[in-house]
């Protein structure tokens, strides 16, 4: 019904952007429409009132705003909230308010209520899945994806993606890793290798920091010596398999570079500011730059990753790179979808990010803004964009892989180095990344209904019981006529019956019975 | 077992009689059950007794009531007005009233949702012209569920009144057919303040009570039924449906969860580790506190009142700011390993946080640094209440000090203090504040990696719990399972505890 | 001789409780140290200027209030009325209601009262913890959240106060009942008893019910946060202050932190130390017959 409707709504929009004359049955019932939905909005009747037939117009109106951002960058993005309010020629004036909240809390924090969540918000490119299935972010329409997609870096294009889709703008690209280092410890001609380091450290009684026992660092080592992990999602955000080849000869290699590092007394695990507890060298990121400026004076020293050295063969510390992401959260109204799609244009634009690199030394995503002057002179972005040459872009990746590959510095740490000890690690790693996905033959074997079944929406396999090639479904379900249902094996959809859905005829309480020999779905009354 | 009586039972020693409750009550369970089930017929038959006699005596009351009684069946109140008792009535039928407007507008629709919770997900809508996606919003499962409970607590309580409100009639007109007056409003109105002043008292707090904590809970044991998690909100993005005992089956499956170790296994060790923690960070702060009380008793000891004040600053200060002081004191490049380092008596930072027999250790001690205080303000006032001439008596039999502690000062203050050690017991399994300011649960435990919500080995269960609740994939009917669990764990040692214990068993005994 | 001999023993057993006594006093200085040293090096940091993370010395190199001023210019002051604010309805509301449920449970006896106090103690063996997704879900619908949550958070936090009654109850059970007979008896009505004779006799609990609801705000952090997520004007200190010791804040925040862990505490903290006497009966009394 509301679908109906909308597509008349549409085409009455539609009629009424043509027609210019007849204004005033446009508005009705555009007003109309709006309180089917929710609330009118009567910033529309301004709107349209002065509506010239460009397409922007129908934008013009004030909009109430909550913008996530963090701490640091809240007064910024007021500003440029702003300049934007401004600037704009859609009329459109966006009355914002900024809190603060941490890039890496707000899929958390959307997750506890999406319905009080910021309408923009500023995230961590690792939580993009968390917040599509949490119903968080809204799907980008054709422009805003054409957006993405030509104005920035390629890394952080993948970031907003899952499947074909796009799901948010990217902000940064600086979410990565190199090193800095003490001057007075660690001599310039020594910082290409590893094992140089290392030899330093040890000979002043410095730490090595490198947070080896997390994920995010440790797939580094494994992407120097040329392994792959990725995970496969779909357009709804939903995993669906992985690629991955750690445990190799490859990873053997970098397995062995690792043990190299922790089994050293200095190596210590962390990502901090530790100058001042004793290291003389931190595998971080830009975050860290002022602090660690700070603490090391004239001694301070900034580079890309050292390579390390293992069979006589050299290979280069890879890395992660990754982005922080605007999203939009979905809305009811799509004036007001609309007119924040073109405000996180304007944030995520090239000025917007020359500005933040400037204020912060935040990286920028944008491709123009990359080449200003004002990211090429800084040394820490100079140093990422150096170790960038070996990074891997972050792409879409499980929230449970995180713990489990970070156990394989545990393991490595605790193992006497051997291959035979370093390949059991990675043999161990392989195990549970395959057990994520890991099907009994039982349940590759068995049907389930899925469909819009018992409040469900094509998300819930109910369980069905074989009868020789007779398949019944478990309980039986209440269902409306034109309710759509599948029988499938194995919960994907490789094998499914019927080919096209099958569609309830008159409302009651049926079983579902599935003869699997012939691939015919019938009900059976209760 | 062997079967003591009353006499013999009391010529045993301290210890034997401990252990001799703890043997007879593990050895009574199975009886107990056996009766249980033995009786179960004779329950069954009660309750239904009971329910046929109200039956019959609303059956009975319409009959022979009169005209005023069987309008009050369909109109509640209707006979206390007619009898002139206004208030009485008004109220009656305030209820119905609301509870009949309320059925019908709301009530009923959360009724009959109920079982489905919910049929429609939100959709997403492309609007071509303004090239952008909407979402509308259809049926919410928490709502549902919440507004569903809400609704059934309602019609009992609607029931209720409504028994009620034939009694009263009934009651009436024997009153007024026995020649007796009928309270008037203005009695009622004095009651409240006096006979039944408990009610007026009781009210508030109950009523808070039944809301922020009786429905809850009814919720949340309610959800470990469904797949209410972070990806079937049951609002903006999946509906979440019911799923039987699946979750159940999840946490005490020993299949391997996610490649590492099955849940049940890292339940069995969080729970292992949850007991240990209990009972040492319990019984060290006992038993030091009580040590730190007397040594500050004694006589001959100046400034008491100094010593206890300094103490006892602890208590004042808010634990996330000291605890949180703490932790980062203690952490790798905290203040104490720095300066250990500084005065060169190590070599590498000591790893507090980082492994995890230091980190269980820390905890411990750090719970002593919290705890001290309490036992010692506790103690303190116990200690000074042991009657002086019970050690005057001892001291001049030729006890020393340790037979004194044992002989007299021990018992006594654990026959005091056994309510307090089960709660304090009970509340260090559920000791949310002292793991997650001081750890957070690290270090992380590799082997129940694939567990929900990051498991470490400081965690307890009530920190995993909450970690499940706020972790990555928010399962909130997994956290309501570990909520269950940890119920039953807190309930049944309290059972033991109470049949052992007779200080607690018996409420005149330690008057 | 044999006179000799037991002042002999006089003189060893005063050495014996000499030496003990010093013993005993060096214990307590050295716990007293152990016990301070935190709060001490709280205060000290909070004046450090010279760098805000951590450090590994004590005094600070160059003293300033510089952490005090960031302080004022943040979201701080907010945080701290909002806990203020929280902190004296909670002392009033809940020191009302544990009251009357306490007074109720040692005085009346009605058909109800074990099985009431039975269903609290069960209720009570159910984590609390639990119960936040759904206190968020329903203050949430009330508009009690966010920008909105102090009285979110007085409302949770008062309504289920009247468990924790037992502290309390056990007080009241140590007035003798006779006392309400002979005033039962001249004709006071229940009201009248409880206003006229029990509340004065009862003031060190009523003090220490007070303090203990005024106090516990102070360190509320977990619902706290889960009701104010994302709204710095909702937050108390608890959740204000833990965001600055984050991973990404610390190296930033770390002294200014230690700033407003002074300024918390210290009113806290003089409060409870005027109200101790209070407090100790409170505690023990509680501990001994709850």
């Amino acid at each position: 019904m509301k679908k109906i409707l909308a597509i008349i709504l549409a085409l009455v929009l539609a009629l009424s952007l043509v027609a210019c004359g007849d204004k005033s049955g446009g508005n009705d019932q555009q007003q109309g429409g709006n309180d089917q939905q929710q609330g009118g909005n009567d910033q529309q009747q301004g709107g349209n009132d002065q509506q010239q037939g460009d397409t922007g117009t129908e934008l013009a109106g004030t909009y109430e705003v909550k913008v996530w951002a963090p701490d640091a960058a809240v007064d910024l993005t007021k500003q440029q909230i702003e300049a934007f309010n401004s600037s704009n020629t859609m009329g459109i004036v966006i009355n914002a308010t900024v809190e603060p909240v941490s890039e890496a809390d707000a899929a958390t924090n959307m997750i506890t209520d999406v319905s009080a969540g910021g309408d923009l918000f500023f995230f961590a490119q690792d939580q993009l899945s968390r917040l599509i299935q949490a119903g968080a972010l809204t799907k980008l329409g054709t422009g805003a994806a054409t957006f993405v997609k030509d104005n920035n870096s390629a890394g952080s294009i993948l970031a907003a993606q899952s499947g074909t889709d796009y799901y948010a703008y990217p902000l940064t690209a600086d979410n990565g890793y190199f090193m800095y280092y003490d001057k007075s410890v660690v001599p310039e001609e020594d910082i290409d290798s590893l094992e140089a380091i290392i030899a330093d450290c040890e000979a002043a009684g410095k730490n090595f920091s490198y947070e080896l026992e997390n994920a995010w660092y440790l797939a580094g080592v494994f992407f120097g010596t040329g392994c792959h992990s990725d995970w496969i999602t779909d357009n709804d955000g939903n995993f669906t398999g992985i690629d991955d080849d750690f445990n190799s000869d490859k990873g053997l290699i970098a397995a062995k570079g690792i043990y190299k590092l922790v089994s050293s007394p200095i190596y210590v695990s962390s990502a901090t500011a530790d100058f001042a507890s004793g290291s003389a060298v931190v595998v971080t990121g830009t975050w860290n730059y002022a602090t660690i400026l700070e603490q090391l004076g004239d001694n301070f020293g900034v580079a890309d990753l050292p390579s390390f050295e293992v069979d006589g063969q050299s290979y280069h510390l890879g890395s992660y790179s990754g982005c922080k992401l605007l999203g939009v959260k979905p809305q009811e109204d799509a004036v007001k979808g609309a007119a924040l799609n073109q405000l996180a244009q304007y944030l995520t634009g090239k000025d917007c990010q020359i500005q933040r690199t400037q204020e912060f030394g935040w990286g920028p995503s944008n491709k123009e803004a990359l080449q200003d002057e004002s990211v090429t002179s800084n040394p820490a972005l100079t140093a990422l964009a150096e170790q960038g040459n070996y990074a891997i872009p972050q792409p879409n990746i499980h929230g449970s892989w995180w713990d489990i590959a970070k156990v394989i510095t545990t393991d490595i740490k605790a193992s006497d180095g051997s291959d035979e000890a370093l390949k059991a690690a990675l043999q161990k790693y392989a195990d549970s990344i395959a057990a994520v996905f890991e099907m009994t033959d039982e349940v590759r074997n068995a049907f389930t209904v899925i469909g819009a079944v018992n409040g469900s929406s094509w998300d819930v396999d109910f369980p069905m019981t074989a009868d020789g090639d007779i398949w019944t479904s478990d309980e039986a379900f209440e269902m409306n006529a034109g309710t759509e249902l599948k029988c499938r094996q194995g919960k994907s959809w490789d094998v499914a019956y019927p080919a096209e859905n099958y569609v309830v005829e008159a409302d009651g309480t049926y079983y579902v019975q599935l003869n699997a020999a012939t691939g015919e779905v019938s009900l059976v009354a209760a | 077992m062997k079967q003591y009586s009353d006499l013999e039972f009391l010529r045993l020693s301290k210890w034997q009689k401990f252990v001799y409750r703890l043997v007879s009550f593990f050895c009574s369970i199975p009886r107990a059950i056996g009766r249980f089930f033995k009786n179960i017929g004779g329950y069954i038959k009660k309750a239904a007794l009971a329910v046929v006699n109200e039956l019959r005596d609303i059956g009975v009351t319409f009959v022979h009531g009169d005209w005023k009684t069987k309008v009050s069946y369909v109109v509640m109140g209707f006979g206390n007005m007619a009898r002139g008792q206004v208030l009485r009535g008004l109220l009656f039928l305030i209820f119905e009233v609301v509870f009949i407007f309320y059925m019908i507008t709301a009530g009923g629709h959360w009724m009959s949702m109920l079982p489905s919770l919910g049929k429609v997900g939100p959709t997403q809508e492309y609007d071509a012209i303004l090239d952008t996606y909407t979402t509308v919003y259809n049926d919410n499962s928490f709502k549902i569920l919440l507004y569903g409970v809400l609704t059934i607590f309602f019609i009992v309580a609607f029931i209720y009144t409504w028994r009620l409100n034939v009694k009263q009639n009934k009651l009436a007109e024997q009153f007024l057919k026995s020649g007796k007056k009928l309270k008037s409003d203005k009695d009622d109105l004095r009651s409240m303040v006096d006979e039944q002043f408990y009610k007026t008292l009781l009210a508030l707090p109950l009523t808070g009570i039944l809301v922020f904590t009786v429905l809850p809970i009814v919720f949340m044991i309610l959800v470990a039924f469904t797949n209410y998690d972070g990806a079937h909100n049951g609002f903006s993005n999946n509906l979440f449906t019911w799923v039987g005992l699946d979750n159940f089956n999840t946490l005490f499956s020993w299949k391997s969860a996610g490649g590492g170790q099955s849940y049940s296994a890292t339940f069995g060790e969080i729970l292992a580790w949850t007991l240990i923690w209990a009972f040492l960070a319990t019984f060290t702060n006992y038993f030091l506190g009580m040590f730190v009380a007397m040594m500050i008793n004694k006589k001959g000891i100046h400034l008491k009142k100094m010593w206890r004040t300094i103490l006892v600053m602890t208590v004042a200060i808010p634990q996330f700011i000291s605890l949180l002081y703490v932790s980062k004191m203690f952490a790798r490049n905290g203040l104490i390993n720095l300066t250990l380092l500084d005065w060169g008596w190590i070599k590498q930072p000591l790893p507090f946080w980082e492994d995890a027999t230091w980190a269980r250790i820390s905890v411990i001690l750090i719970n002593v640094w919290i705890g001290i205080p309490y036992l010692m303000l506790i103690t303190t006032g116990i200690l000074m209440n042991i009657p002086a001439d019970l050690y005057e008596s001892a001291r001049i039999d030729g006890a020393n000090a340790w037979q004194q502690y044992t002989k007299i000062t021990l018992p006594y203050m654990l026959f005091i203090t056994g309510p307090y050690l089960l709660t304090s017991f009970t509340g260090n399994m559920n000791n949310f504040n002292v793991i997650y300011l001081l750890t957070g649960g690290a270090p992380t435990n590799p082997a129940a990696s694939g567990a929900a919500g990051s498991v470490g080995y400081t965690d307890l269960l009530i920190t995993w719990l909450f970690k499940i609740t706020t972790g990555a994939e928010s399962q909130y009917y997994l956290a309501s399972v570990v909520g269950i669990m940890v119920f039953v764990v807190v309930a049944l040692i309290s059972l033991v505890v109470y049949n052992v214990l007779p200080s607690i068993k018996n409420e005149e005994d330690f008057q | 001789m044999k006179k000799n001999e037991t002042a002999k023993r006089h003189m060893g057993l005063r050495a014996l409780n000499r030496a003990s006594n010093t013993a005993i006093y060096i214990l307590l200085i050295i716990i007293s140290i152990i016990w301070l040293i935190p709060f001490v090096f709280i205060v000290l940091q909070s004046f450090r200027v010279e760098s805000t993370y951590q450090v590994g010395y004590v005094i600070p190199h160059q003293w300033g209030l510089q952490n005090y001023i960031n302080l004022w210019n943040s979201d701080f002051k907010r945080w701290y009325l909002n806990t203020f604010i929280i902190a004296l309805a909670s002392a009033v509301l809940v020191t009302v209601i544990q009251l009357c449920m306490s007074y109720t449970l040692s005085r009346f006896r009605f058909k109800l009262r074990g099985p009431l106090m039975r269903f609290m103690l069960i209720l009570g063996m159910f984590p609390g913890m639990l119960t936040m997704i759904i206190l968020y879900r329903v203050l949430a619908d009330l508009g009690l959240t966010q920008a909105n949550a102090v009285p979110g958070l007085i409302l949770v936090g008062c309504a289920s106060s009247g468990m924790g009654y037992y502290v309390s109850k056990g007080f009241f059970d140590t007035i003798p009942k006779s006392l309400d007979e002979a005033a039962r008896v001249d004709g006071a009505t229940r009201l009248q008893v409880l206003y006229k004779i029990i509340l004065p006799l009862a003031k060190p609990i009523v003090i220490y019910t007070i303090l203990t609801a005024f106090m516990g705000p102070w360190g509320d952090y977990v619902f706290a946060r889960y009701v104010a997520f994302g709204t710095s004007a909702g937050y108390n200190v608890a959740v204000g202050m833990y965001s600055w010791l984050t991973n990404d804040q610390i190296a930033r925040m770390y002294t200014t932190f230690c700033a407003g862990g002074v300024i918390v505490a210290v009113p806290v903290t003089i409060l409870f130390l005027c109200l101790q006497k209070y407090y100790v009966e409170g505690v023990t009394g509680g501990a001994v017959k709850g």
